[in-house]
């Protein structure tokens, strides 16, 4: 089962994810300020969200990745020896 | 028990110093490091000037001249794991933006026209010449691990050295500074670019949702965000994000432009042709190494390597 996290402290609130979900997947809490998950069931795992957040809160867990094909091997071979 | 401590070397080649403050600005945490680690070679704390056999070598600054490129590969002889350490290390640093003058150019501005002092000569004794270019490390030697940062907080030099000394996975954080950030982001109806030396922004809100120029999405977090907090925009002193280095079509400024305009009355075009018109401030930190270098659509290196043939 898919599973999708926003990191709370992470988030802006800038509503990006909600603008960019073709899925309607996320609210806007009005209380907090922040975006929250409201159906993941709903996500096509197309990490549009993941990718437009300008803090990278957006999390996804046991989905289908899509290998992009044009990754810099350069740089991706190095990516999992960062601290 | 020094024998059963971690043994280290540090070493510094084109770099401001400012890794090294680091990691001595561990404070009394230093004394928690000193329990498993026995500092063999340290430009800031050891007058050792031989490259003793490590276990860990750090090295922090760029490769800019032969005695970089000598320094770098002793170090790579005698310690099992290097670190590229700052974001000099990694990905060149501020220095990159070297890049975007000549040789003469640079020589001339810091040695015969400085607006600062009054000597007029070329050095030609003592010191190592001046590349053609300024490389991160791992354009010269193999690296192990890399801690970007300007310097890198000690919150993430502790993190990464106790991982290494505990033999445990670091606990990778790939958030951007925006996540450390206490600005919230919001829509606005702002339709300039504002310039941040004639006016203000409010400390509550996002610089992008104000008009002003912010890296901080764009780049990855070992700061904590000290700027930003501080009324600073982030001018991306750590380095670019996973996304923009990994993915070639990702950019800075397209980044930037793309959630900037969003957020407020901007066109994305305006955007994206601000950010390339100051490129040498923007890029200055990642432009010497191959991932932002040799995008597609970032030109400065060939015009740089134009110039420099000619
Ligand atoms: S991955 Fe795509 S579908 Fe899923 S929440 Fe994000 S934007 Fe919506
Ligand atoms: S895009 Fe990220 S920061 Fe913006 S509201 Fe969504 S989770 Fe929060
Ligand atoms: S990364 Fe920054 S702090 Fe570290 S040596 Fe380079 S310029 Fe100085
Ligand atoms: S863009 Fe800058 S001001 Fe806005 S949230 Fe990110 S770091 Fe803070
Ligand atoms: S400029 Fe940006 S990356 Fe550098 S210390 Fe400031 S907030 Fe961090």
């Amino acid at each position: 089962m898919l599973e999708m996290t926003i990191h709370e402290n992470s988030c802006r609130g800038c509503q990006l994810c909600l603008d960019v979900c073709p899925t309607d997947c996320f609210v806007f809490d009005e209380q907090t300020q922040k975006a929250r998950v409201a159906v993941v069931e709903n996500c096509i795992a197309c990490l549009s969200c993941a990718y437009i957040c300008p803090s990278m809160a957006i999390r996804h867990k046991d989905y289908h990745q899509v290998k992009n094909f044009y990754r810099n091997i350069e740089f991706s071979s190095r990516m999992e020896k960062f601290l | 028990m020094s024998g059963s401590k971690v043994r280290l070397n540090t070493e510094w080649l084109c770099d401001c110093g400012g890794c090294h403050v680091a990691i001595v600005d561990l404070h009394e945490k230093m004394l928690q490091v000193l329990q498993s680690v026995e500092i063999l070679k340290c430009p800031v704390l050891t007058d050792e000037k031989d490259y003793p056999e490590a276990d860990i070598g750090i090295v922090t600054g760029s490769v800019r001249t032969e005695h970089d490129r000598e320094a770098a590969i002793a170090m790579r002889q005698k310690c099992k794991t290097i670190i590229a350490f700052g974001t000099c290390a990694v990905y060149g640093g501020f220095h990159g933006a070297g890049l975007a003058h000549s040789r003469e150019e640079i020589m001339d501005h810091v040695y015969r026209h400085s607006p600062t002092t009054k000597t007029d000569t070329l050095p030609n004794n003592s010191i190592s010449a001046l590349g053609k270019m300024v490389t991160p490390i791992d354009e010269v030697i193999e690296v192990d691990l890399y801690l970007p940062g300007c310097p890198p907080h000690s919150h993430f030099i502790l993190e990464g050295l106790s991982s290494l000394i505990n033999r445990t996975a670091p606990r990778v954080h790939k958030e951007t500074v925006c996540a450390g950030c206490h600005r919230v982001m919001k829509k606005t109806a702002v339709t300039e670019i504002q310039d941040p030396t004639s006016s203000y922004a409010d400390g509550e809100t996002c610089f992008l949702s104000q008009g002003f120029i912010c890296q901080g999405s764009v780049t990855l977090d070992r700061c904590l965000a000290p700027c930003p907090n501080h009324g600073i925009a982030c001018s991306g002193c750590a380095g670019p994000t996973m996304q923009v280095l990994s993915e070639p079509t990702r950019d800075l400024r397209t980044e930037i432009s793309e959630r900037m305009s969003r957020l407020t009355k901007i066109p994305y075009e305006t955007i994206k042709t601000h950010l390339e018109k100051s490129a040498k401030t923007h890029y200055a930190y990642a432009m010497a190494t191959k991932m932002i270098g040799n995008k597609p659509t970032f030109l400065i290196r060939k015009w740089i390597a134009e110039r420099e043939a000619r």
